[in-house]
């Protein structure tokens, strides 16, 4: 085996523990690396901050405990700017697991405490529905025949802030933050498409780039990139969290994984071009 | 008459259901709305009730390999008690996902579970992109020159040296990836909607399993 | 200080044992592995419950008896485990294609075809050089896109209008190598919640 050879094969340990060392590093010792902030994010951000006091809005988390190191941060940025804005937040979950993540979303953003927020007049939880584009439709069309009560088992007569929805248009903005490709197109499908409704998304980055012609078209207002989106947010909301020290690990890991690709790619080449020089 | 029963009916039902949501979009008919409003509340409790076809699935493979004493079969018994540990918490206190007791199994169970087994993945995307990730053509060459200026655009050591870096990546996303992706999203739609239409008519009969 | 919490101490071994497949695989990542499909199932099966009582029985309850439909329709689907009236399940699955169908290609046609055609069809020319360069290349891009996806008609991949869906191909190629680049920082900013997790939460090494 020439050393071109070699260095294409490290081994899969080394490989990893290099990464794995990479994680640990900057998550004890953070650089504080400065962040610029995207357009996507941006308009998110200006989308929420153009709407009146006492807007509704109805906001999903479409994501559970595989998504929650990424959409969490998303989700809690999102609603700290939200609830400083006095928007009137009616919450569901169209993942399965999305009811659990409610308590430790909220656990960070505490409305109560932080904003004088009140639950069933400022906020409600209507927890998971099954269905996802049926859920999103039912919601949209008319919620007081499809939900007879909320994640804590009040009915939803006795709750302040549903008696002032009467329809779809009684939304003024649709937010959602999904790991799942079907909820983020079903909420284009039914608050943008059927009922023209304004509609902000975040989604893990992988996603990113087959839903961006959603947002080039006009039908996603703003679009929160995982956690990129998520970092932006905590910065324009000024509320530092989890996603700006994620920053530093990407920083590392990524580099990390730039120089294996330099390494793989030098080694390949070298290879190549010494058995080249051997045969001629 | 079996063939009606077993075959055509159903095939009817998805016909007349299809139907009348797609009519809720293009008409205001008030008892298409109220008819599509009904059906639309049925379909969550539906739904609601296939999601129990997992744990049915899993206890007939299981218990079948415990009866069998097949290859690793204490862990099938583990992987059972596990869904009757999480069934029995969210239905005794009658509060289901909203009780303490849940909320604490779920917490030290499933979330760290979840959210490993997802993205352990990273690893491999380390080593896919130490090991694949090779310019050997002209087509490879396409895709490792967007995948290093969008990683060096997304890793942020990058632009706070080099803001040319954060350009570069949204640049990027706002022309190639927009341009292509459109072009693959409007094939998706045509053949997503040309599927469903045929769903609908009863010529796409995949769903109703074997004959 | 390190956590004194069992819940902590539970969710840090698990962490550890389902990272460690990446490395090599094990009898402990296969324990980790069971015990997640065993709890994602039961929490399926209880969020399962949870729906039928509040969408379904609280209906009923409230004087709407034409919800035994639906939850007649669901026990249904069980049918499909019995050797002889499986086909009954047909009904409900019927029941859930025909909605789940026609409410999702209803929006596909307009936010899948029309809108993003209507987002194709504006004017080249912008206020700036690189604006106009940017309108062309996700001009060409879309339109060569989908011509490499024709594939009823051979003459557009062969010939003279070959280099159209080639130029197509390296586009979405380029595209690919943009959606690689994201699924790398997907990855790692999932996991390293879970480091922040190991080294606050759990070692109380961090804040």
């Amino acid at each position: 085996m020439s050393a071109w050879e070699k260095l294409a094969a490290l081994p899969r340990e080394i490989v990893l523990t290099i990464v794995l060392i990479a994680m640990i590093v900057p998550a004890i010792r953070p650089f504080g690396l400065p962040i610029m902030v995207g357009k996507m994010s941006k308009d998110w951000y200006n989308t929420v901050d153009s709407l009146p006091e006492g807007s509704i809005v109805l906001f999903d988390i479409g994501f559970g405990s595989g998504g929650y190191p990424t959409l969490g941060p998303c989700a809690v940025a999102a609603l700290h700017q939200m609830f400083e804005k006095h928007l009137k937040i009616i919450i569901m979950a169209t993942a399965l697991e999305g009811s659990m993540m409610y308590p430790l979303i909220m656990e960070k953003v505490k409305p109560e405490k932080n904003y004088g927020a009140v639950y069933g007049k400022d906020y409600v939880f209507l927890g998971y529905i099954a269905g996802a584009q049926t859920a999103m439709a039912a919601v949209l069309g008319d919620i007081h025949t499809a939900v007879k009560e909320d994640y804590y088992g009040t009915p939803i007569d006795q709750i302040p802030l549903l008696k002032e929805v009467k329809g779809p248009e009684s939304y003024d903005l649709v937010a959602y933050l999904t790991t799942d490709g079907g909820i983020a197109e079903g909420w284009v499908y039914q608050a943008y498409s059927r009922y023209k409704l304004t509609v902000v998304g975040g989604f893990l980055s992988m996603m990113t780039p087959s839903l961006k012609p959603y947002y080039d078209a006009g039908a996603l207002k703003g679009i929160l990139d995982g956690i990129k989106g998520a970092a932006d947010m905590e910065y324009m909301t000024h509320h530092p969290g989890d996603a700006l020290r994620a920053t530093d690990i990407l920083s590392a890991t990524q580099t990390i994984v730039l120089i294996f690709i330099a390494i793989g790619n030098i080694s390949y080449w070298g290879a190549r071009l010494s058995k080249k020089e051997g045969e001629s | 008459m079996s063939e009606v029963v077993r075959k055509y009916i159903p095939l009817l039902i998805t016909f007349i259901v299809g139907v009348i949501a797609v009519l809720d979009f293009y008409t205001t008919v008030p008892a298409i709305r109220g008819t599509f409003t009904v059906l639309k509340n049925w379909g969550i409790v539906v739904t609601a009730f296939a999601l129990g076809v997992g744990a049915v699935n899993l206890f007939r493979v299981h218990g079948k390999r415990i009866a069998e004493r097949g290859e690793l079969w204490p862990l099938s018994g583990w992987l059972l008690f596990m869904l009757i540990v999480f069934v029995v918490v969210g239905l005794s206190t009658g509060k289901f996902d909203a009780s303490w007791q849940y909320k604490w199994i779920y917490n030290a169970i499933m979330l760290p579970l979840g959210a490993t087994m997802y993205s352990s993945l990273c690893f491999y995307m380390a080593m896919g992109a130490y090991k694949v990730l090779r310019i050997r053509n002209i087509d490879s060459l396409f895709l490792f020159l967007t995948a290093i200026f969008v990683v060096f655009g997304n890793t942020p050591i990058f632009p706070a040296a080099f803001p040319g870096f954060f350009y570069t990546r949204e640049w990027i996303f706002k022309t190639i990836i927009s341009g292509a992706y459109r072009g693959i999203r409007i094939g998706v739609g045509i053949g997503a909607v040309v599927l469903g239409i045929r769903t609908i008519l009863g010529l796409e009969r995949g769903y109703l399993g074997r004959a | 200080m390190v956590s004194t919490d069992v819940g902590v101490w539970i969710a840090a071994f698990f962490t550890i044992v389902a990272t460690s497949y990446a490395f090599r695989d094990n009898i402990f990542f296969r324990f980790a592995e069971y015990t997640f499909i065993g709890a994602a199932a039961g929490h399926a099966i209880v969020m399962g419950a949870k729906n039928v009582v509040l969408y379904g029985w609280t209906h009923i309850v409230g004087g709407e008896p034409s919800y035994w439909i639906p939850i007649i329709l669901g026990i249904l689907i069980y049918t499909r485990y019995h050797p002889q009236y499986y086909w009954i399940y047909r009904y409900p699955i019927a029941f859930l294609v025909g909605i789940g169908v026609g409410i999702s290609i209803r929006g596909a046609i307009h936010a899948d075809f029309v809108k993003q055609i209507a987002a194709t069809a504006k004017p080249l020319i912008a206020t700036t050089p690189l604006g106009t360069l940017n309108n062309i290349i996700v001009f060409v891009g879309t339109i060569t896109a989908l011509t490499h996806f024709i594939f009823t008609y051979e003459g557009i991949h062969r010939g003279a209008a070959g280099w159209i869906p080639r130029i197509g191909r390296w586009m979405m190629l380029a595209a690919f190598g943009g959606a690689f680049g994201n699924t790398i920082m997907t990855r790692f900013s999932m996991y390293q919640g879970r480091i922040i997790f190991l080294l606050r939460d759990w070692l109380g090494i961090i804040h």
